[in-house]
């Protein structure tokens, strides 16, 4: 087992778990509640990466975190270095790839959250962002667990877009499946396949600590009155 | 929608208000929406003088929708709403007036509403609470026994809404309201699922307390008992519509008259006998 790829791509994992909650609970919050036209546009965005190959994204990125573009060559002078081929970059293409896993569950728990609490809650004297925060947040356990677990999962098993703007810079931006990837054309089975059991058992144990917490959150029929 | 599409202020039966006296509610409302898929139009203007104020109507008649109103939460198309004289809305902008709209959050309206929204993940206490963030711990804890107090719900403090009856949750949906010190209070049928006698009993505690203060209330219902117990001045309403204001016994006798009216307007159900002609001018 390779246990730098392994804490890169946990590491890597966590990092992008951590922002998209940050900006996700806003975003998400924005999509559930609103009645702006541009709605449909800002959905479909959140949306592009489930269906777009991820080698696309990856190469869109990497031309535009590279030194050809304005935007890579002020970030390169900030930064020191360019983001692309850099553990930066992966975080940056992780998020973007990884967006949808988290906005989708909770635009769903945040609209799915009885219209008649945010009123009494408004007529207590509550604003928007307190009403998300005291409020929509809490009623919404359930999908912040759902949109964790799932960014967590998908970004560890992310391959295309990690190899198009990472590479594999051992230590720096070889993650887990890209390990996997060079093992199997090194024809090194007995790794690859240690390797791949690894991530699976990762993912199966994310998915089934979600299933059994969002069981257990659920109110049971007896409690119901 | 024009300004002119504003009614006219509902002619009250009651003496007129000394001119010193402000209502602590005028309003003047005009808002179409789609209500159980049907369009509805809330039409009316008027002003509320008394500390105790029903509005009286039957079901699907808008009385919520006007709460709603009142309190913010509905943003109407043409509207002017004033507390004390004091204009939280206003969507006209005529004669040098400007428009103005206080959100919902800062007109510090309570509001009762039919379904109590007792928030899920908070206990009793905490429900109370949420309206004294901020406030000292020891502040605190002494106000929200005070307010369950009211409610007669001391005994339920630390329990959680998964755990309270219908009744129980309106309790604590009253005191949780009550918390947030509000300057008007709005109750939708507050007291449905209580029994008749703690109806009675939190009915009397509530109107005590808002007395105490000052704050005027102004309670929705179609249970005719509570015009009269809670009510010193009723409005009537009737499909979007104020259809008379006065206190409980003239408006319920103006109502009365113009169902009896009404019912004189009715074509009877068989025709009456006619007689026949005299046997004299019948044909042979």
């Amino acid at each position: 087992m390779d246990t730098v790829a392994l804490l890169l791509t946990l590491r890597l994992a966590l990092v992008t778990t951590g922002i998209l909650l940050v900006l996700a609970v806003p975003l998400a919050y924005w999509l559930a509640f609103t009645g702006s036209r541009a709605k449909v546009l800002v959905q479909a965005v959140c949306a592009l990466p489930i269906v777009l190959p991820p080698t696309v994204l990856g190469f869109y990125l990497l031309v535009a975190l590279g030194p050809r573009t304005a935007f890579g060559r002020i970030l390169t002078h900030f930064l020191g270095h360019p983001l692309a081929f850099s553990f930066a970059g992966l975080v940056v293409g992780s998020v973007i790839y990884s967006l949808p896993f988290a906005v989708q569950p909770l635009t769903a728990g945040f609209a799915a959250v009885d219209r008649s609490m945010l009123d009494a809650a408004t007529t207590l004297g509550s604003g928007r962002w307190d009403r998300m925060r005291r409020v929509v947040l809490p009623l919404s356990r359930g999908s912040l667990l759902t949109a964790s677990v799932l960014s967590f999962a998908h970004t560890i098993g992310e391959f295309g877009v990690v190899l198009m703007i990472g590479g594999n810079l051992p230590g720096a931006t070889r993650t887990l499946s890209i390990a996997l990837y060079d093992q199997v054309q090194d024809f090194q089975y007995a790794q690859a396949n240690r390797t791949a059991l690894f991530l699976l058992a990762i993912c199966l144990v994310a998915l089934m600590l979600l299933y059994s917490l969002r069981t257990e959150s659920r109110p049971r029929s007896a409690d119901l009155v | 929608m024009s300004e002119a599409s504003i009614p006219d202020e509902v002619l009250s039966d009651s003496p007129p208000p000394a001119a010193s006296l402000t209502p602590w509610l005028t309003i003047h409302l005009e808002h179409r929406f789609q209500s159980n898929g049907a369009g509805f139009h809330l039409h009316l203007a008027f002003s509320a003088y008394a500390q105790r104020t029903v509005v009286f109507g039957p079901s699907g008649s808008g009385k919520s929708s006007l709460l709603r109103a009142i309190a913010g939460l509905i943003k109407p198309d043409v509207a002017t709403i004033q507390f004390h004289g004091t204009t939280v809305c206003n969507t006209i902008e005529v004669g040098g007036q400007q428009r103005i709209y206080i959100p919902a959050e800062k007109r510090r309206v309570g509001l009762v509403m039919q379904s109590p929204a007792v928030f899920p993940h908070l206990t009793v206490s905490g429900n109370v609470a949420f309206a004294l963030h901020g406030q000292d711990r020891s502040a605190q804890k002494q106000k929200i026994s005070q307010l369950l107090e009211i409610v007669e719900a001391e005994s339920l403090a630390a329990r959680w809404p998964r755990e309270l009856s219908g009744g129980q949750l309106q309790r604590i949906a009253i005191a949780r309201t009550l918390a947030a010190e509000p300057t008007i209070l709005l109750l939708d049928e507050p007291f449905a699922a209580l029994d008749a006698p703690s109806r009675q009993r939190i009915s009397n505690n509530l109107h005590q307390w808002a007395r105490e203060r000052g704050i005027p209330v102004l309670t929705v219902t179609h249970n005719l008992e509570e015009v009269f117990a809670a009510g010193d001045e009723v409005l009537t309403m009737e499909e979007g519509r104020v259809m008379a204001q006065g206190t409980p016994e003239r408006v319920l006798s103006m109502q009365r008259d113009r169902l009896l009216h009404a019912l004189h307007a009715i074509p009877a159900p068989f025709p009456e006998k006619t007689s026949l002609p005299p046997e004299s001018d019948r044909a042979v």
